[in-house]
């Protein structure tokens, strides 16, 4: 039903999106770039992609610059998609951005806490997670002045239902406020998504039960040792999740890896992501993780009119510009022994 | 060897050179501005950034990208570019001590450049500051009118009970201290940008809970922002407010929304003096203004004479080391093998520009042609002139025609314009065409050097156009359309015998024996 209707709003905007994906680093790319000597080398080879309109003005190369001047460009082309969607695609094009909204919040409160200067904490914020009362942040001291004084109007509102009761902002805290955050918008937007209904529904089920999934994952490991207990961990894990219910209560339970390990023995994907004995792999869990997003994301691409389109791209290109500065800060440091640890995408 | 005619592609020959390494950079510009020979790459697996010349290639990108710089600067500035003439000074090679003094030149107008528009930004700065803060005084004195008059209000809705209190913190801190109005009040005064306004007053309602009085102001005159080149429009905001945490939370507040903040004295008299003084440094910075961008003006202008020639020069050295990066090093004899394809009509002419170049650079050494024997199928080349070369660009953007095979673009020389003019058919707009096509075939020259990619697609067909508008006017008068209306010259070769009784039917037109004169 969707192919009778989607080009009518979206079918410039989907046209577009397969646009950039074909301009996606490829392997030969890839496999370029770990050759390269120096980083003017890695800008020369640039040049023949889409980022070599972006370089080629640099009269120093560096790593840094490099990470900013990609995700400019990333910044620049979702900003562009999203000056044209209208109704619902604008609406699921925000609801990702909440997700860097979340992140900006946190980190200007740290920042804050550790009376870091204000202008240079903005600078750090990410470009699509910026609202326009976001400097007002700096000045709050605890949580609920937090929220009323700024967020009461941004569309993070409704997440800090959760939260309000966490009074001190120490470092655990934050944590914690950051995590049950994440988890509402989850949560939300996975029900958002399933509303669509037809591919949208499915394919943004599979990715967003795979974040969920990983995020209980990385909640429960990195809790071992610390003083967090297990009831405030299980109120941490998202519900949407294939790990939900009895997953997320065997995590909430376990107290080592290999308890983690036999409660994705279930799921014959999971299963892979604790795999050390594969011959010659060395993986970490988080490259695991990104490999199989990358995976999902690469499949959503098979489908036509579905706004999951989007969400993957923004995702690859991420997960591209990751693996460029990569690369870049191996050849800068000189250690190119671990050079060949990208994700290769395409 | 077979002559050179228009009629097939020419017969090309797979020719090998030998160059000697010191003459290798002058002998390929040499060739490169003959335009007769395909260089075909002998290292085809190599990186691009493995390559022999990677290390030259990069200094002119870095070149490049300086006087990249210099045209967006001079854009901004609107200073014409001066256009170049192709003439025979372009085209010699450039020798290694010119290229050095280009790379120094460039360089050192660089730095000069963006010393200059640093200290021109510092300045904007520091003006713009001023500026603001002139308006700021001058809004600002309404508002301290504005302000007492509240105050008496104020004053006088207290209970009985605390009347006393507050007369005598009066009496206290009257006339010693006009910073205090009785009550404590402070004020906090800037400038912010209009949009941020909004924003800015809901976030101070929120987290003072109301507990301030908010005044604003617009300035009439956008100023324009030094780091991003912009006109911004702004207000000019006082909030008065009670308690020292109060003040600081809401300086805080607008430091971290981009509002720049200005202290301002409760007095007028201070006021006053303040205004005076700052209308002083306003001028004095603007003369110091003007005469900054006058220097850069000048700089701009000195550098965009040569500008066009520079980038000329350095885009053709890159193109030769990107060639010469095809070339073979064979270390034995210290030269550079080459291979490629030329006309074989023309091999004395290459022939003599490498003997050309060896006498100019006085090497002992010449360089060797080979002619080498292949099965491989050699590249398509039509020789065209002025003439034909906009009809070969038509044919060959359907397709190249293979190796000596019969050229379509010597038919589409009459065919093309006569297709046409079937289409066009109309004798009015076919002058019209051909005088266009007149204009630009007899003012070739002049216009030779006219940039604009649109002009540029007409003036390179300027021929085709000519003819279009000829044949136009031949097919405009066999369809008898002249501006869409109709010449009645010759006698229509039809008539009609109606009859006397015609009521009604079919009758059928009988020729009458007149024909066309042509």
């Amino acid at each position: 039903m969707e192919a009778l209707f989607y080009n009518a709003d979206d079918g410039y905007l989907e046209a577009i999106v397969r646009g950039y994906r074909g301009s996606i680093l490829n392997n030969t790319a890839y496999i370029n770039l770990t050759q390269c000597e120096t980083l003017d080398d890695v800008k020369l080879q640039l040049g023949a992609s889409d980022y070599g309109s972006i370089l080629q003005n640099e009269p120093h190369m560096s790593t840094s610059m490099l990470a900013q001047k990609c995700t400019d460009k990333m910044v620049q082309e979702f900003e562009y998609i999203r000056a044209h969607a209208v109704a619902p695609l604008q609406q699921f094009l925000d609801y990702m951005t909440y997700a860097y909204m979340i992140d900006n919040v946190i980190l200007l409160i740290t920042g804050t806490l550790h009376e870091r200067d204000t202008h240079v904490l903005l600078d750090r914020c990410h470009p699509l997670g910026v609202f326009d009362s976001m400097p007002a942040l700096c000045v709050a001291t605890n949580v609920a002045e937090l929220y009323n004084s700024v967020l009461v109007e941004t569309p993070l509102a409704p997440y800090f239902m959760d939260c309000l009761s966490a009074e001190d902002l120490d470092e655990m805290n934050i944590e914690i406020i950051r995590n049950t955050l994440y988890k509402a918008y989850l949560e939300d937007f996975y029900h958002f998504t399933q509303s669509f209904g037809g591919p949208t529904a499915e394919i943004m089920a599979e990715l967003l039960q795979f974040e969920a999934d990983r995020r209980s994952l990385n909640i429960t490991i990195n809790s071992f040792g610390t003083e967090l207990s297990k009831d405030d961990r299980a109120k941490l894990f998202p519900n949407i999740g294939r790990l939900y219910p009895e997953g997320n209560l065997k995590l909430a339970k376990s107290d080592d890896i290999e308890q983690v390990k036999a409660t994705c023995d279930v799921f014959l994907e999971y299963r892979q992501f604790f795999d050390n004995t594969a011959a010659g792999s060395s993986k970490t869990l988080e490259d695991r993780f990104f490999d199989y997003e990358v995976h999902l994301n690469k499949k959503s691409f098979q489908q036509q009119f579905h706004y999951a389109l989007f969400y993957s791209f923004l995702k690859l290109k991420e997960q591209e510009i990751r693996n460029i500065v990569w690369i870049a800060e191996c050849i800068s440091q000189g250690q190119k022994e671990r050079i060949n640890n990208y994700i290769p995408i395409f | 060897m077979t002559e050179s005619t228009f009629f097939r592609s020419e017969e090309m020959s797979l020719i090998q050179l030998y160059i000697p390494a010191e003459v290798a950079q002058p002998t390929v510009s040499e060739l490169g501005e003959l335009g007769l020979v395909q260089f075909r790459d002998l290292n085809p697996d190599v990186n691009a950034f493995q390559r022999a010349f990677v290390g030259e290639i990069r200094r002119f990108d870095e070149m490049e990208r300086q006087l990249r710089f210099f045209t967006s600067q001079i854009e901004k500035a609107e200073i014409p570019v001066r256009p170049t003439h192709p003439s025979v000074y372009m085209s010699r090679a450039r020798s290694r001590q010119e290229l050095d003094d280009l790379e120094e030149r460039l360089s050192e107008h660089e730095n000069r450049l963006l010393q200059m528009n640093n200290s021109h930004e510092t300045m904007q700065r520091r003006y713009l500051e001023l500026v603001e803060l002139k308006h700021v005084l001058r809004e600002t004195s309404d508002f301290f009118q504005e302000a007492a008059s509240h105050q008496e209000d104020i004053r006088h809705s207290f209970d009985e009970p605390t009347a006393p209190l507050l007369d005598d913190l009066e009496a206290q801190a009257g006339p010693s201290d006009g910073r205090d109005h009785g009550l404590n009040l402070g004020n906090v005064t800037g400038v912010i940008p209009r949009h941020k306004m909004q924003t800015f007053e809901r976030i101070l309602w929120r987290s003072l809970r109301g507990n301030l009085y908010m005044n604003t102001a617009e300035i009439e005159e956008p100023v324009i922002d030094p780091s991003t080149d912009l006109t911004v429009e702004k207000n000019v905001f006082i909030i008065f407010a009670h308690g020292r945490e109060i003040l600081a939370k809401i300086r805080k507040i607008s430091e971290s929304l981009g509002a720049t903040l200005y202290p301002i004295d409760p007095t007028a008299d201070r006021r006053r003096d303040a205004l005076l003084d700052v209308v002083r440094h306003i001028e004095e910075f603007n003369s110091v203004l003007v005469n900054t961008t006058q220097t850069r003006r000048q700089e701009l202008m000195r550098i965009s004479e040569n500008l066009t020639a520079w980038m000329t020069i350095v885009k053709k050295e890159k193109a030769t080391y990107h060639t010469m990066n095809h070339f073979n090093y064979d270390v034995n004899r210290k030269c550079l093998i080459a291979e490629g394809w030329c006309p074989t009509n023309d091999i004395n002419t290459i022939q003599t520009a490498l003997r050309g170049v060896t006498e100019r650079s006085g090497s002992m050494v010449p360089s060797i042609l080979n002619e080498l024997r292949t099965h491989k199928e050699p590249p398509t080349y039509h020789k065209t002139n002025k003439f034909t070369a906009g009809f070969q660009a038509i044919v060959d953007a359907y397709g190249m025609a293979r190796y000596r095979e019969v050229n379509p673009g010597l038919f589409t020389c009459i065919s093309f314009p006569f297709l046409f003019a079937v289409m066009f058919g109309d004798v009015g707009h076919g002058i019209l065409v051909l005088l266009a096509g007149l204009y630009l075939v007899l003012n070739e020259r002049k216009l030779a050097n006219v940039d604009g990619e649109m002009f540029n697609m007409v003036y390179g067909g300027r021929y085709i156009v000519l003819l279009m508008g000829a044949f136009s006017i031949f097919t405009g008068m066999m369809y008898n359309d002249i501006f869409s209306r109709a010449l009645p010259w010759f006698q229509t070769g039809w008539v009609f015998n109606v009859p006397d009784d015609y009521e009604s039917g079919v009758i059928v037109a009988e020729p009458n024996g007149h024909t066309y004169i042509f």
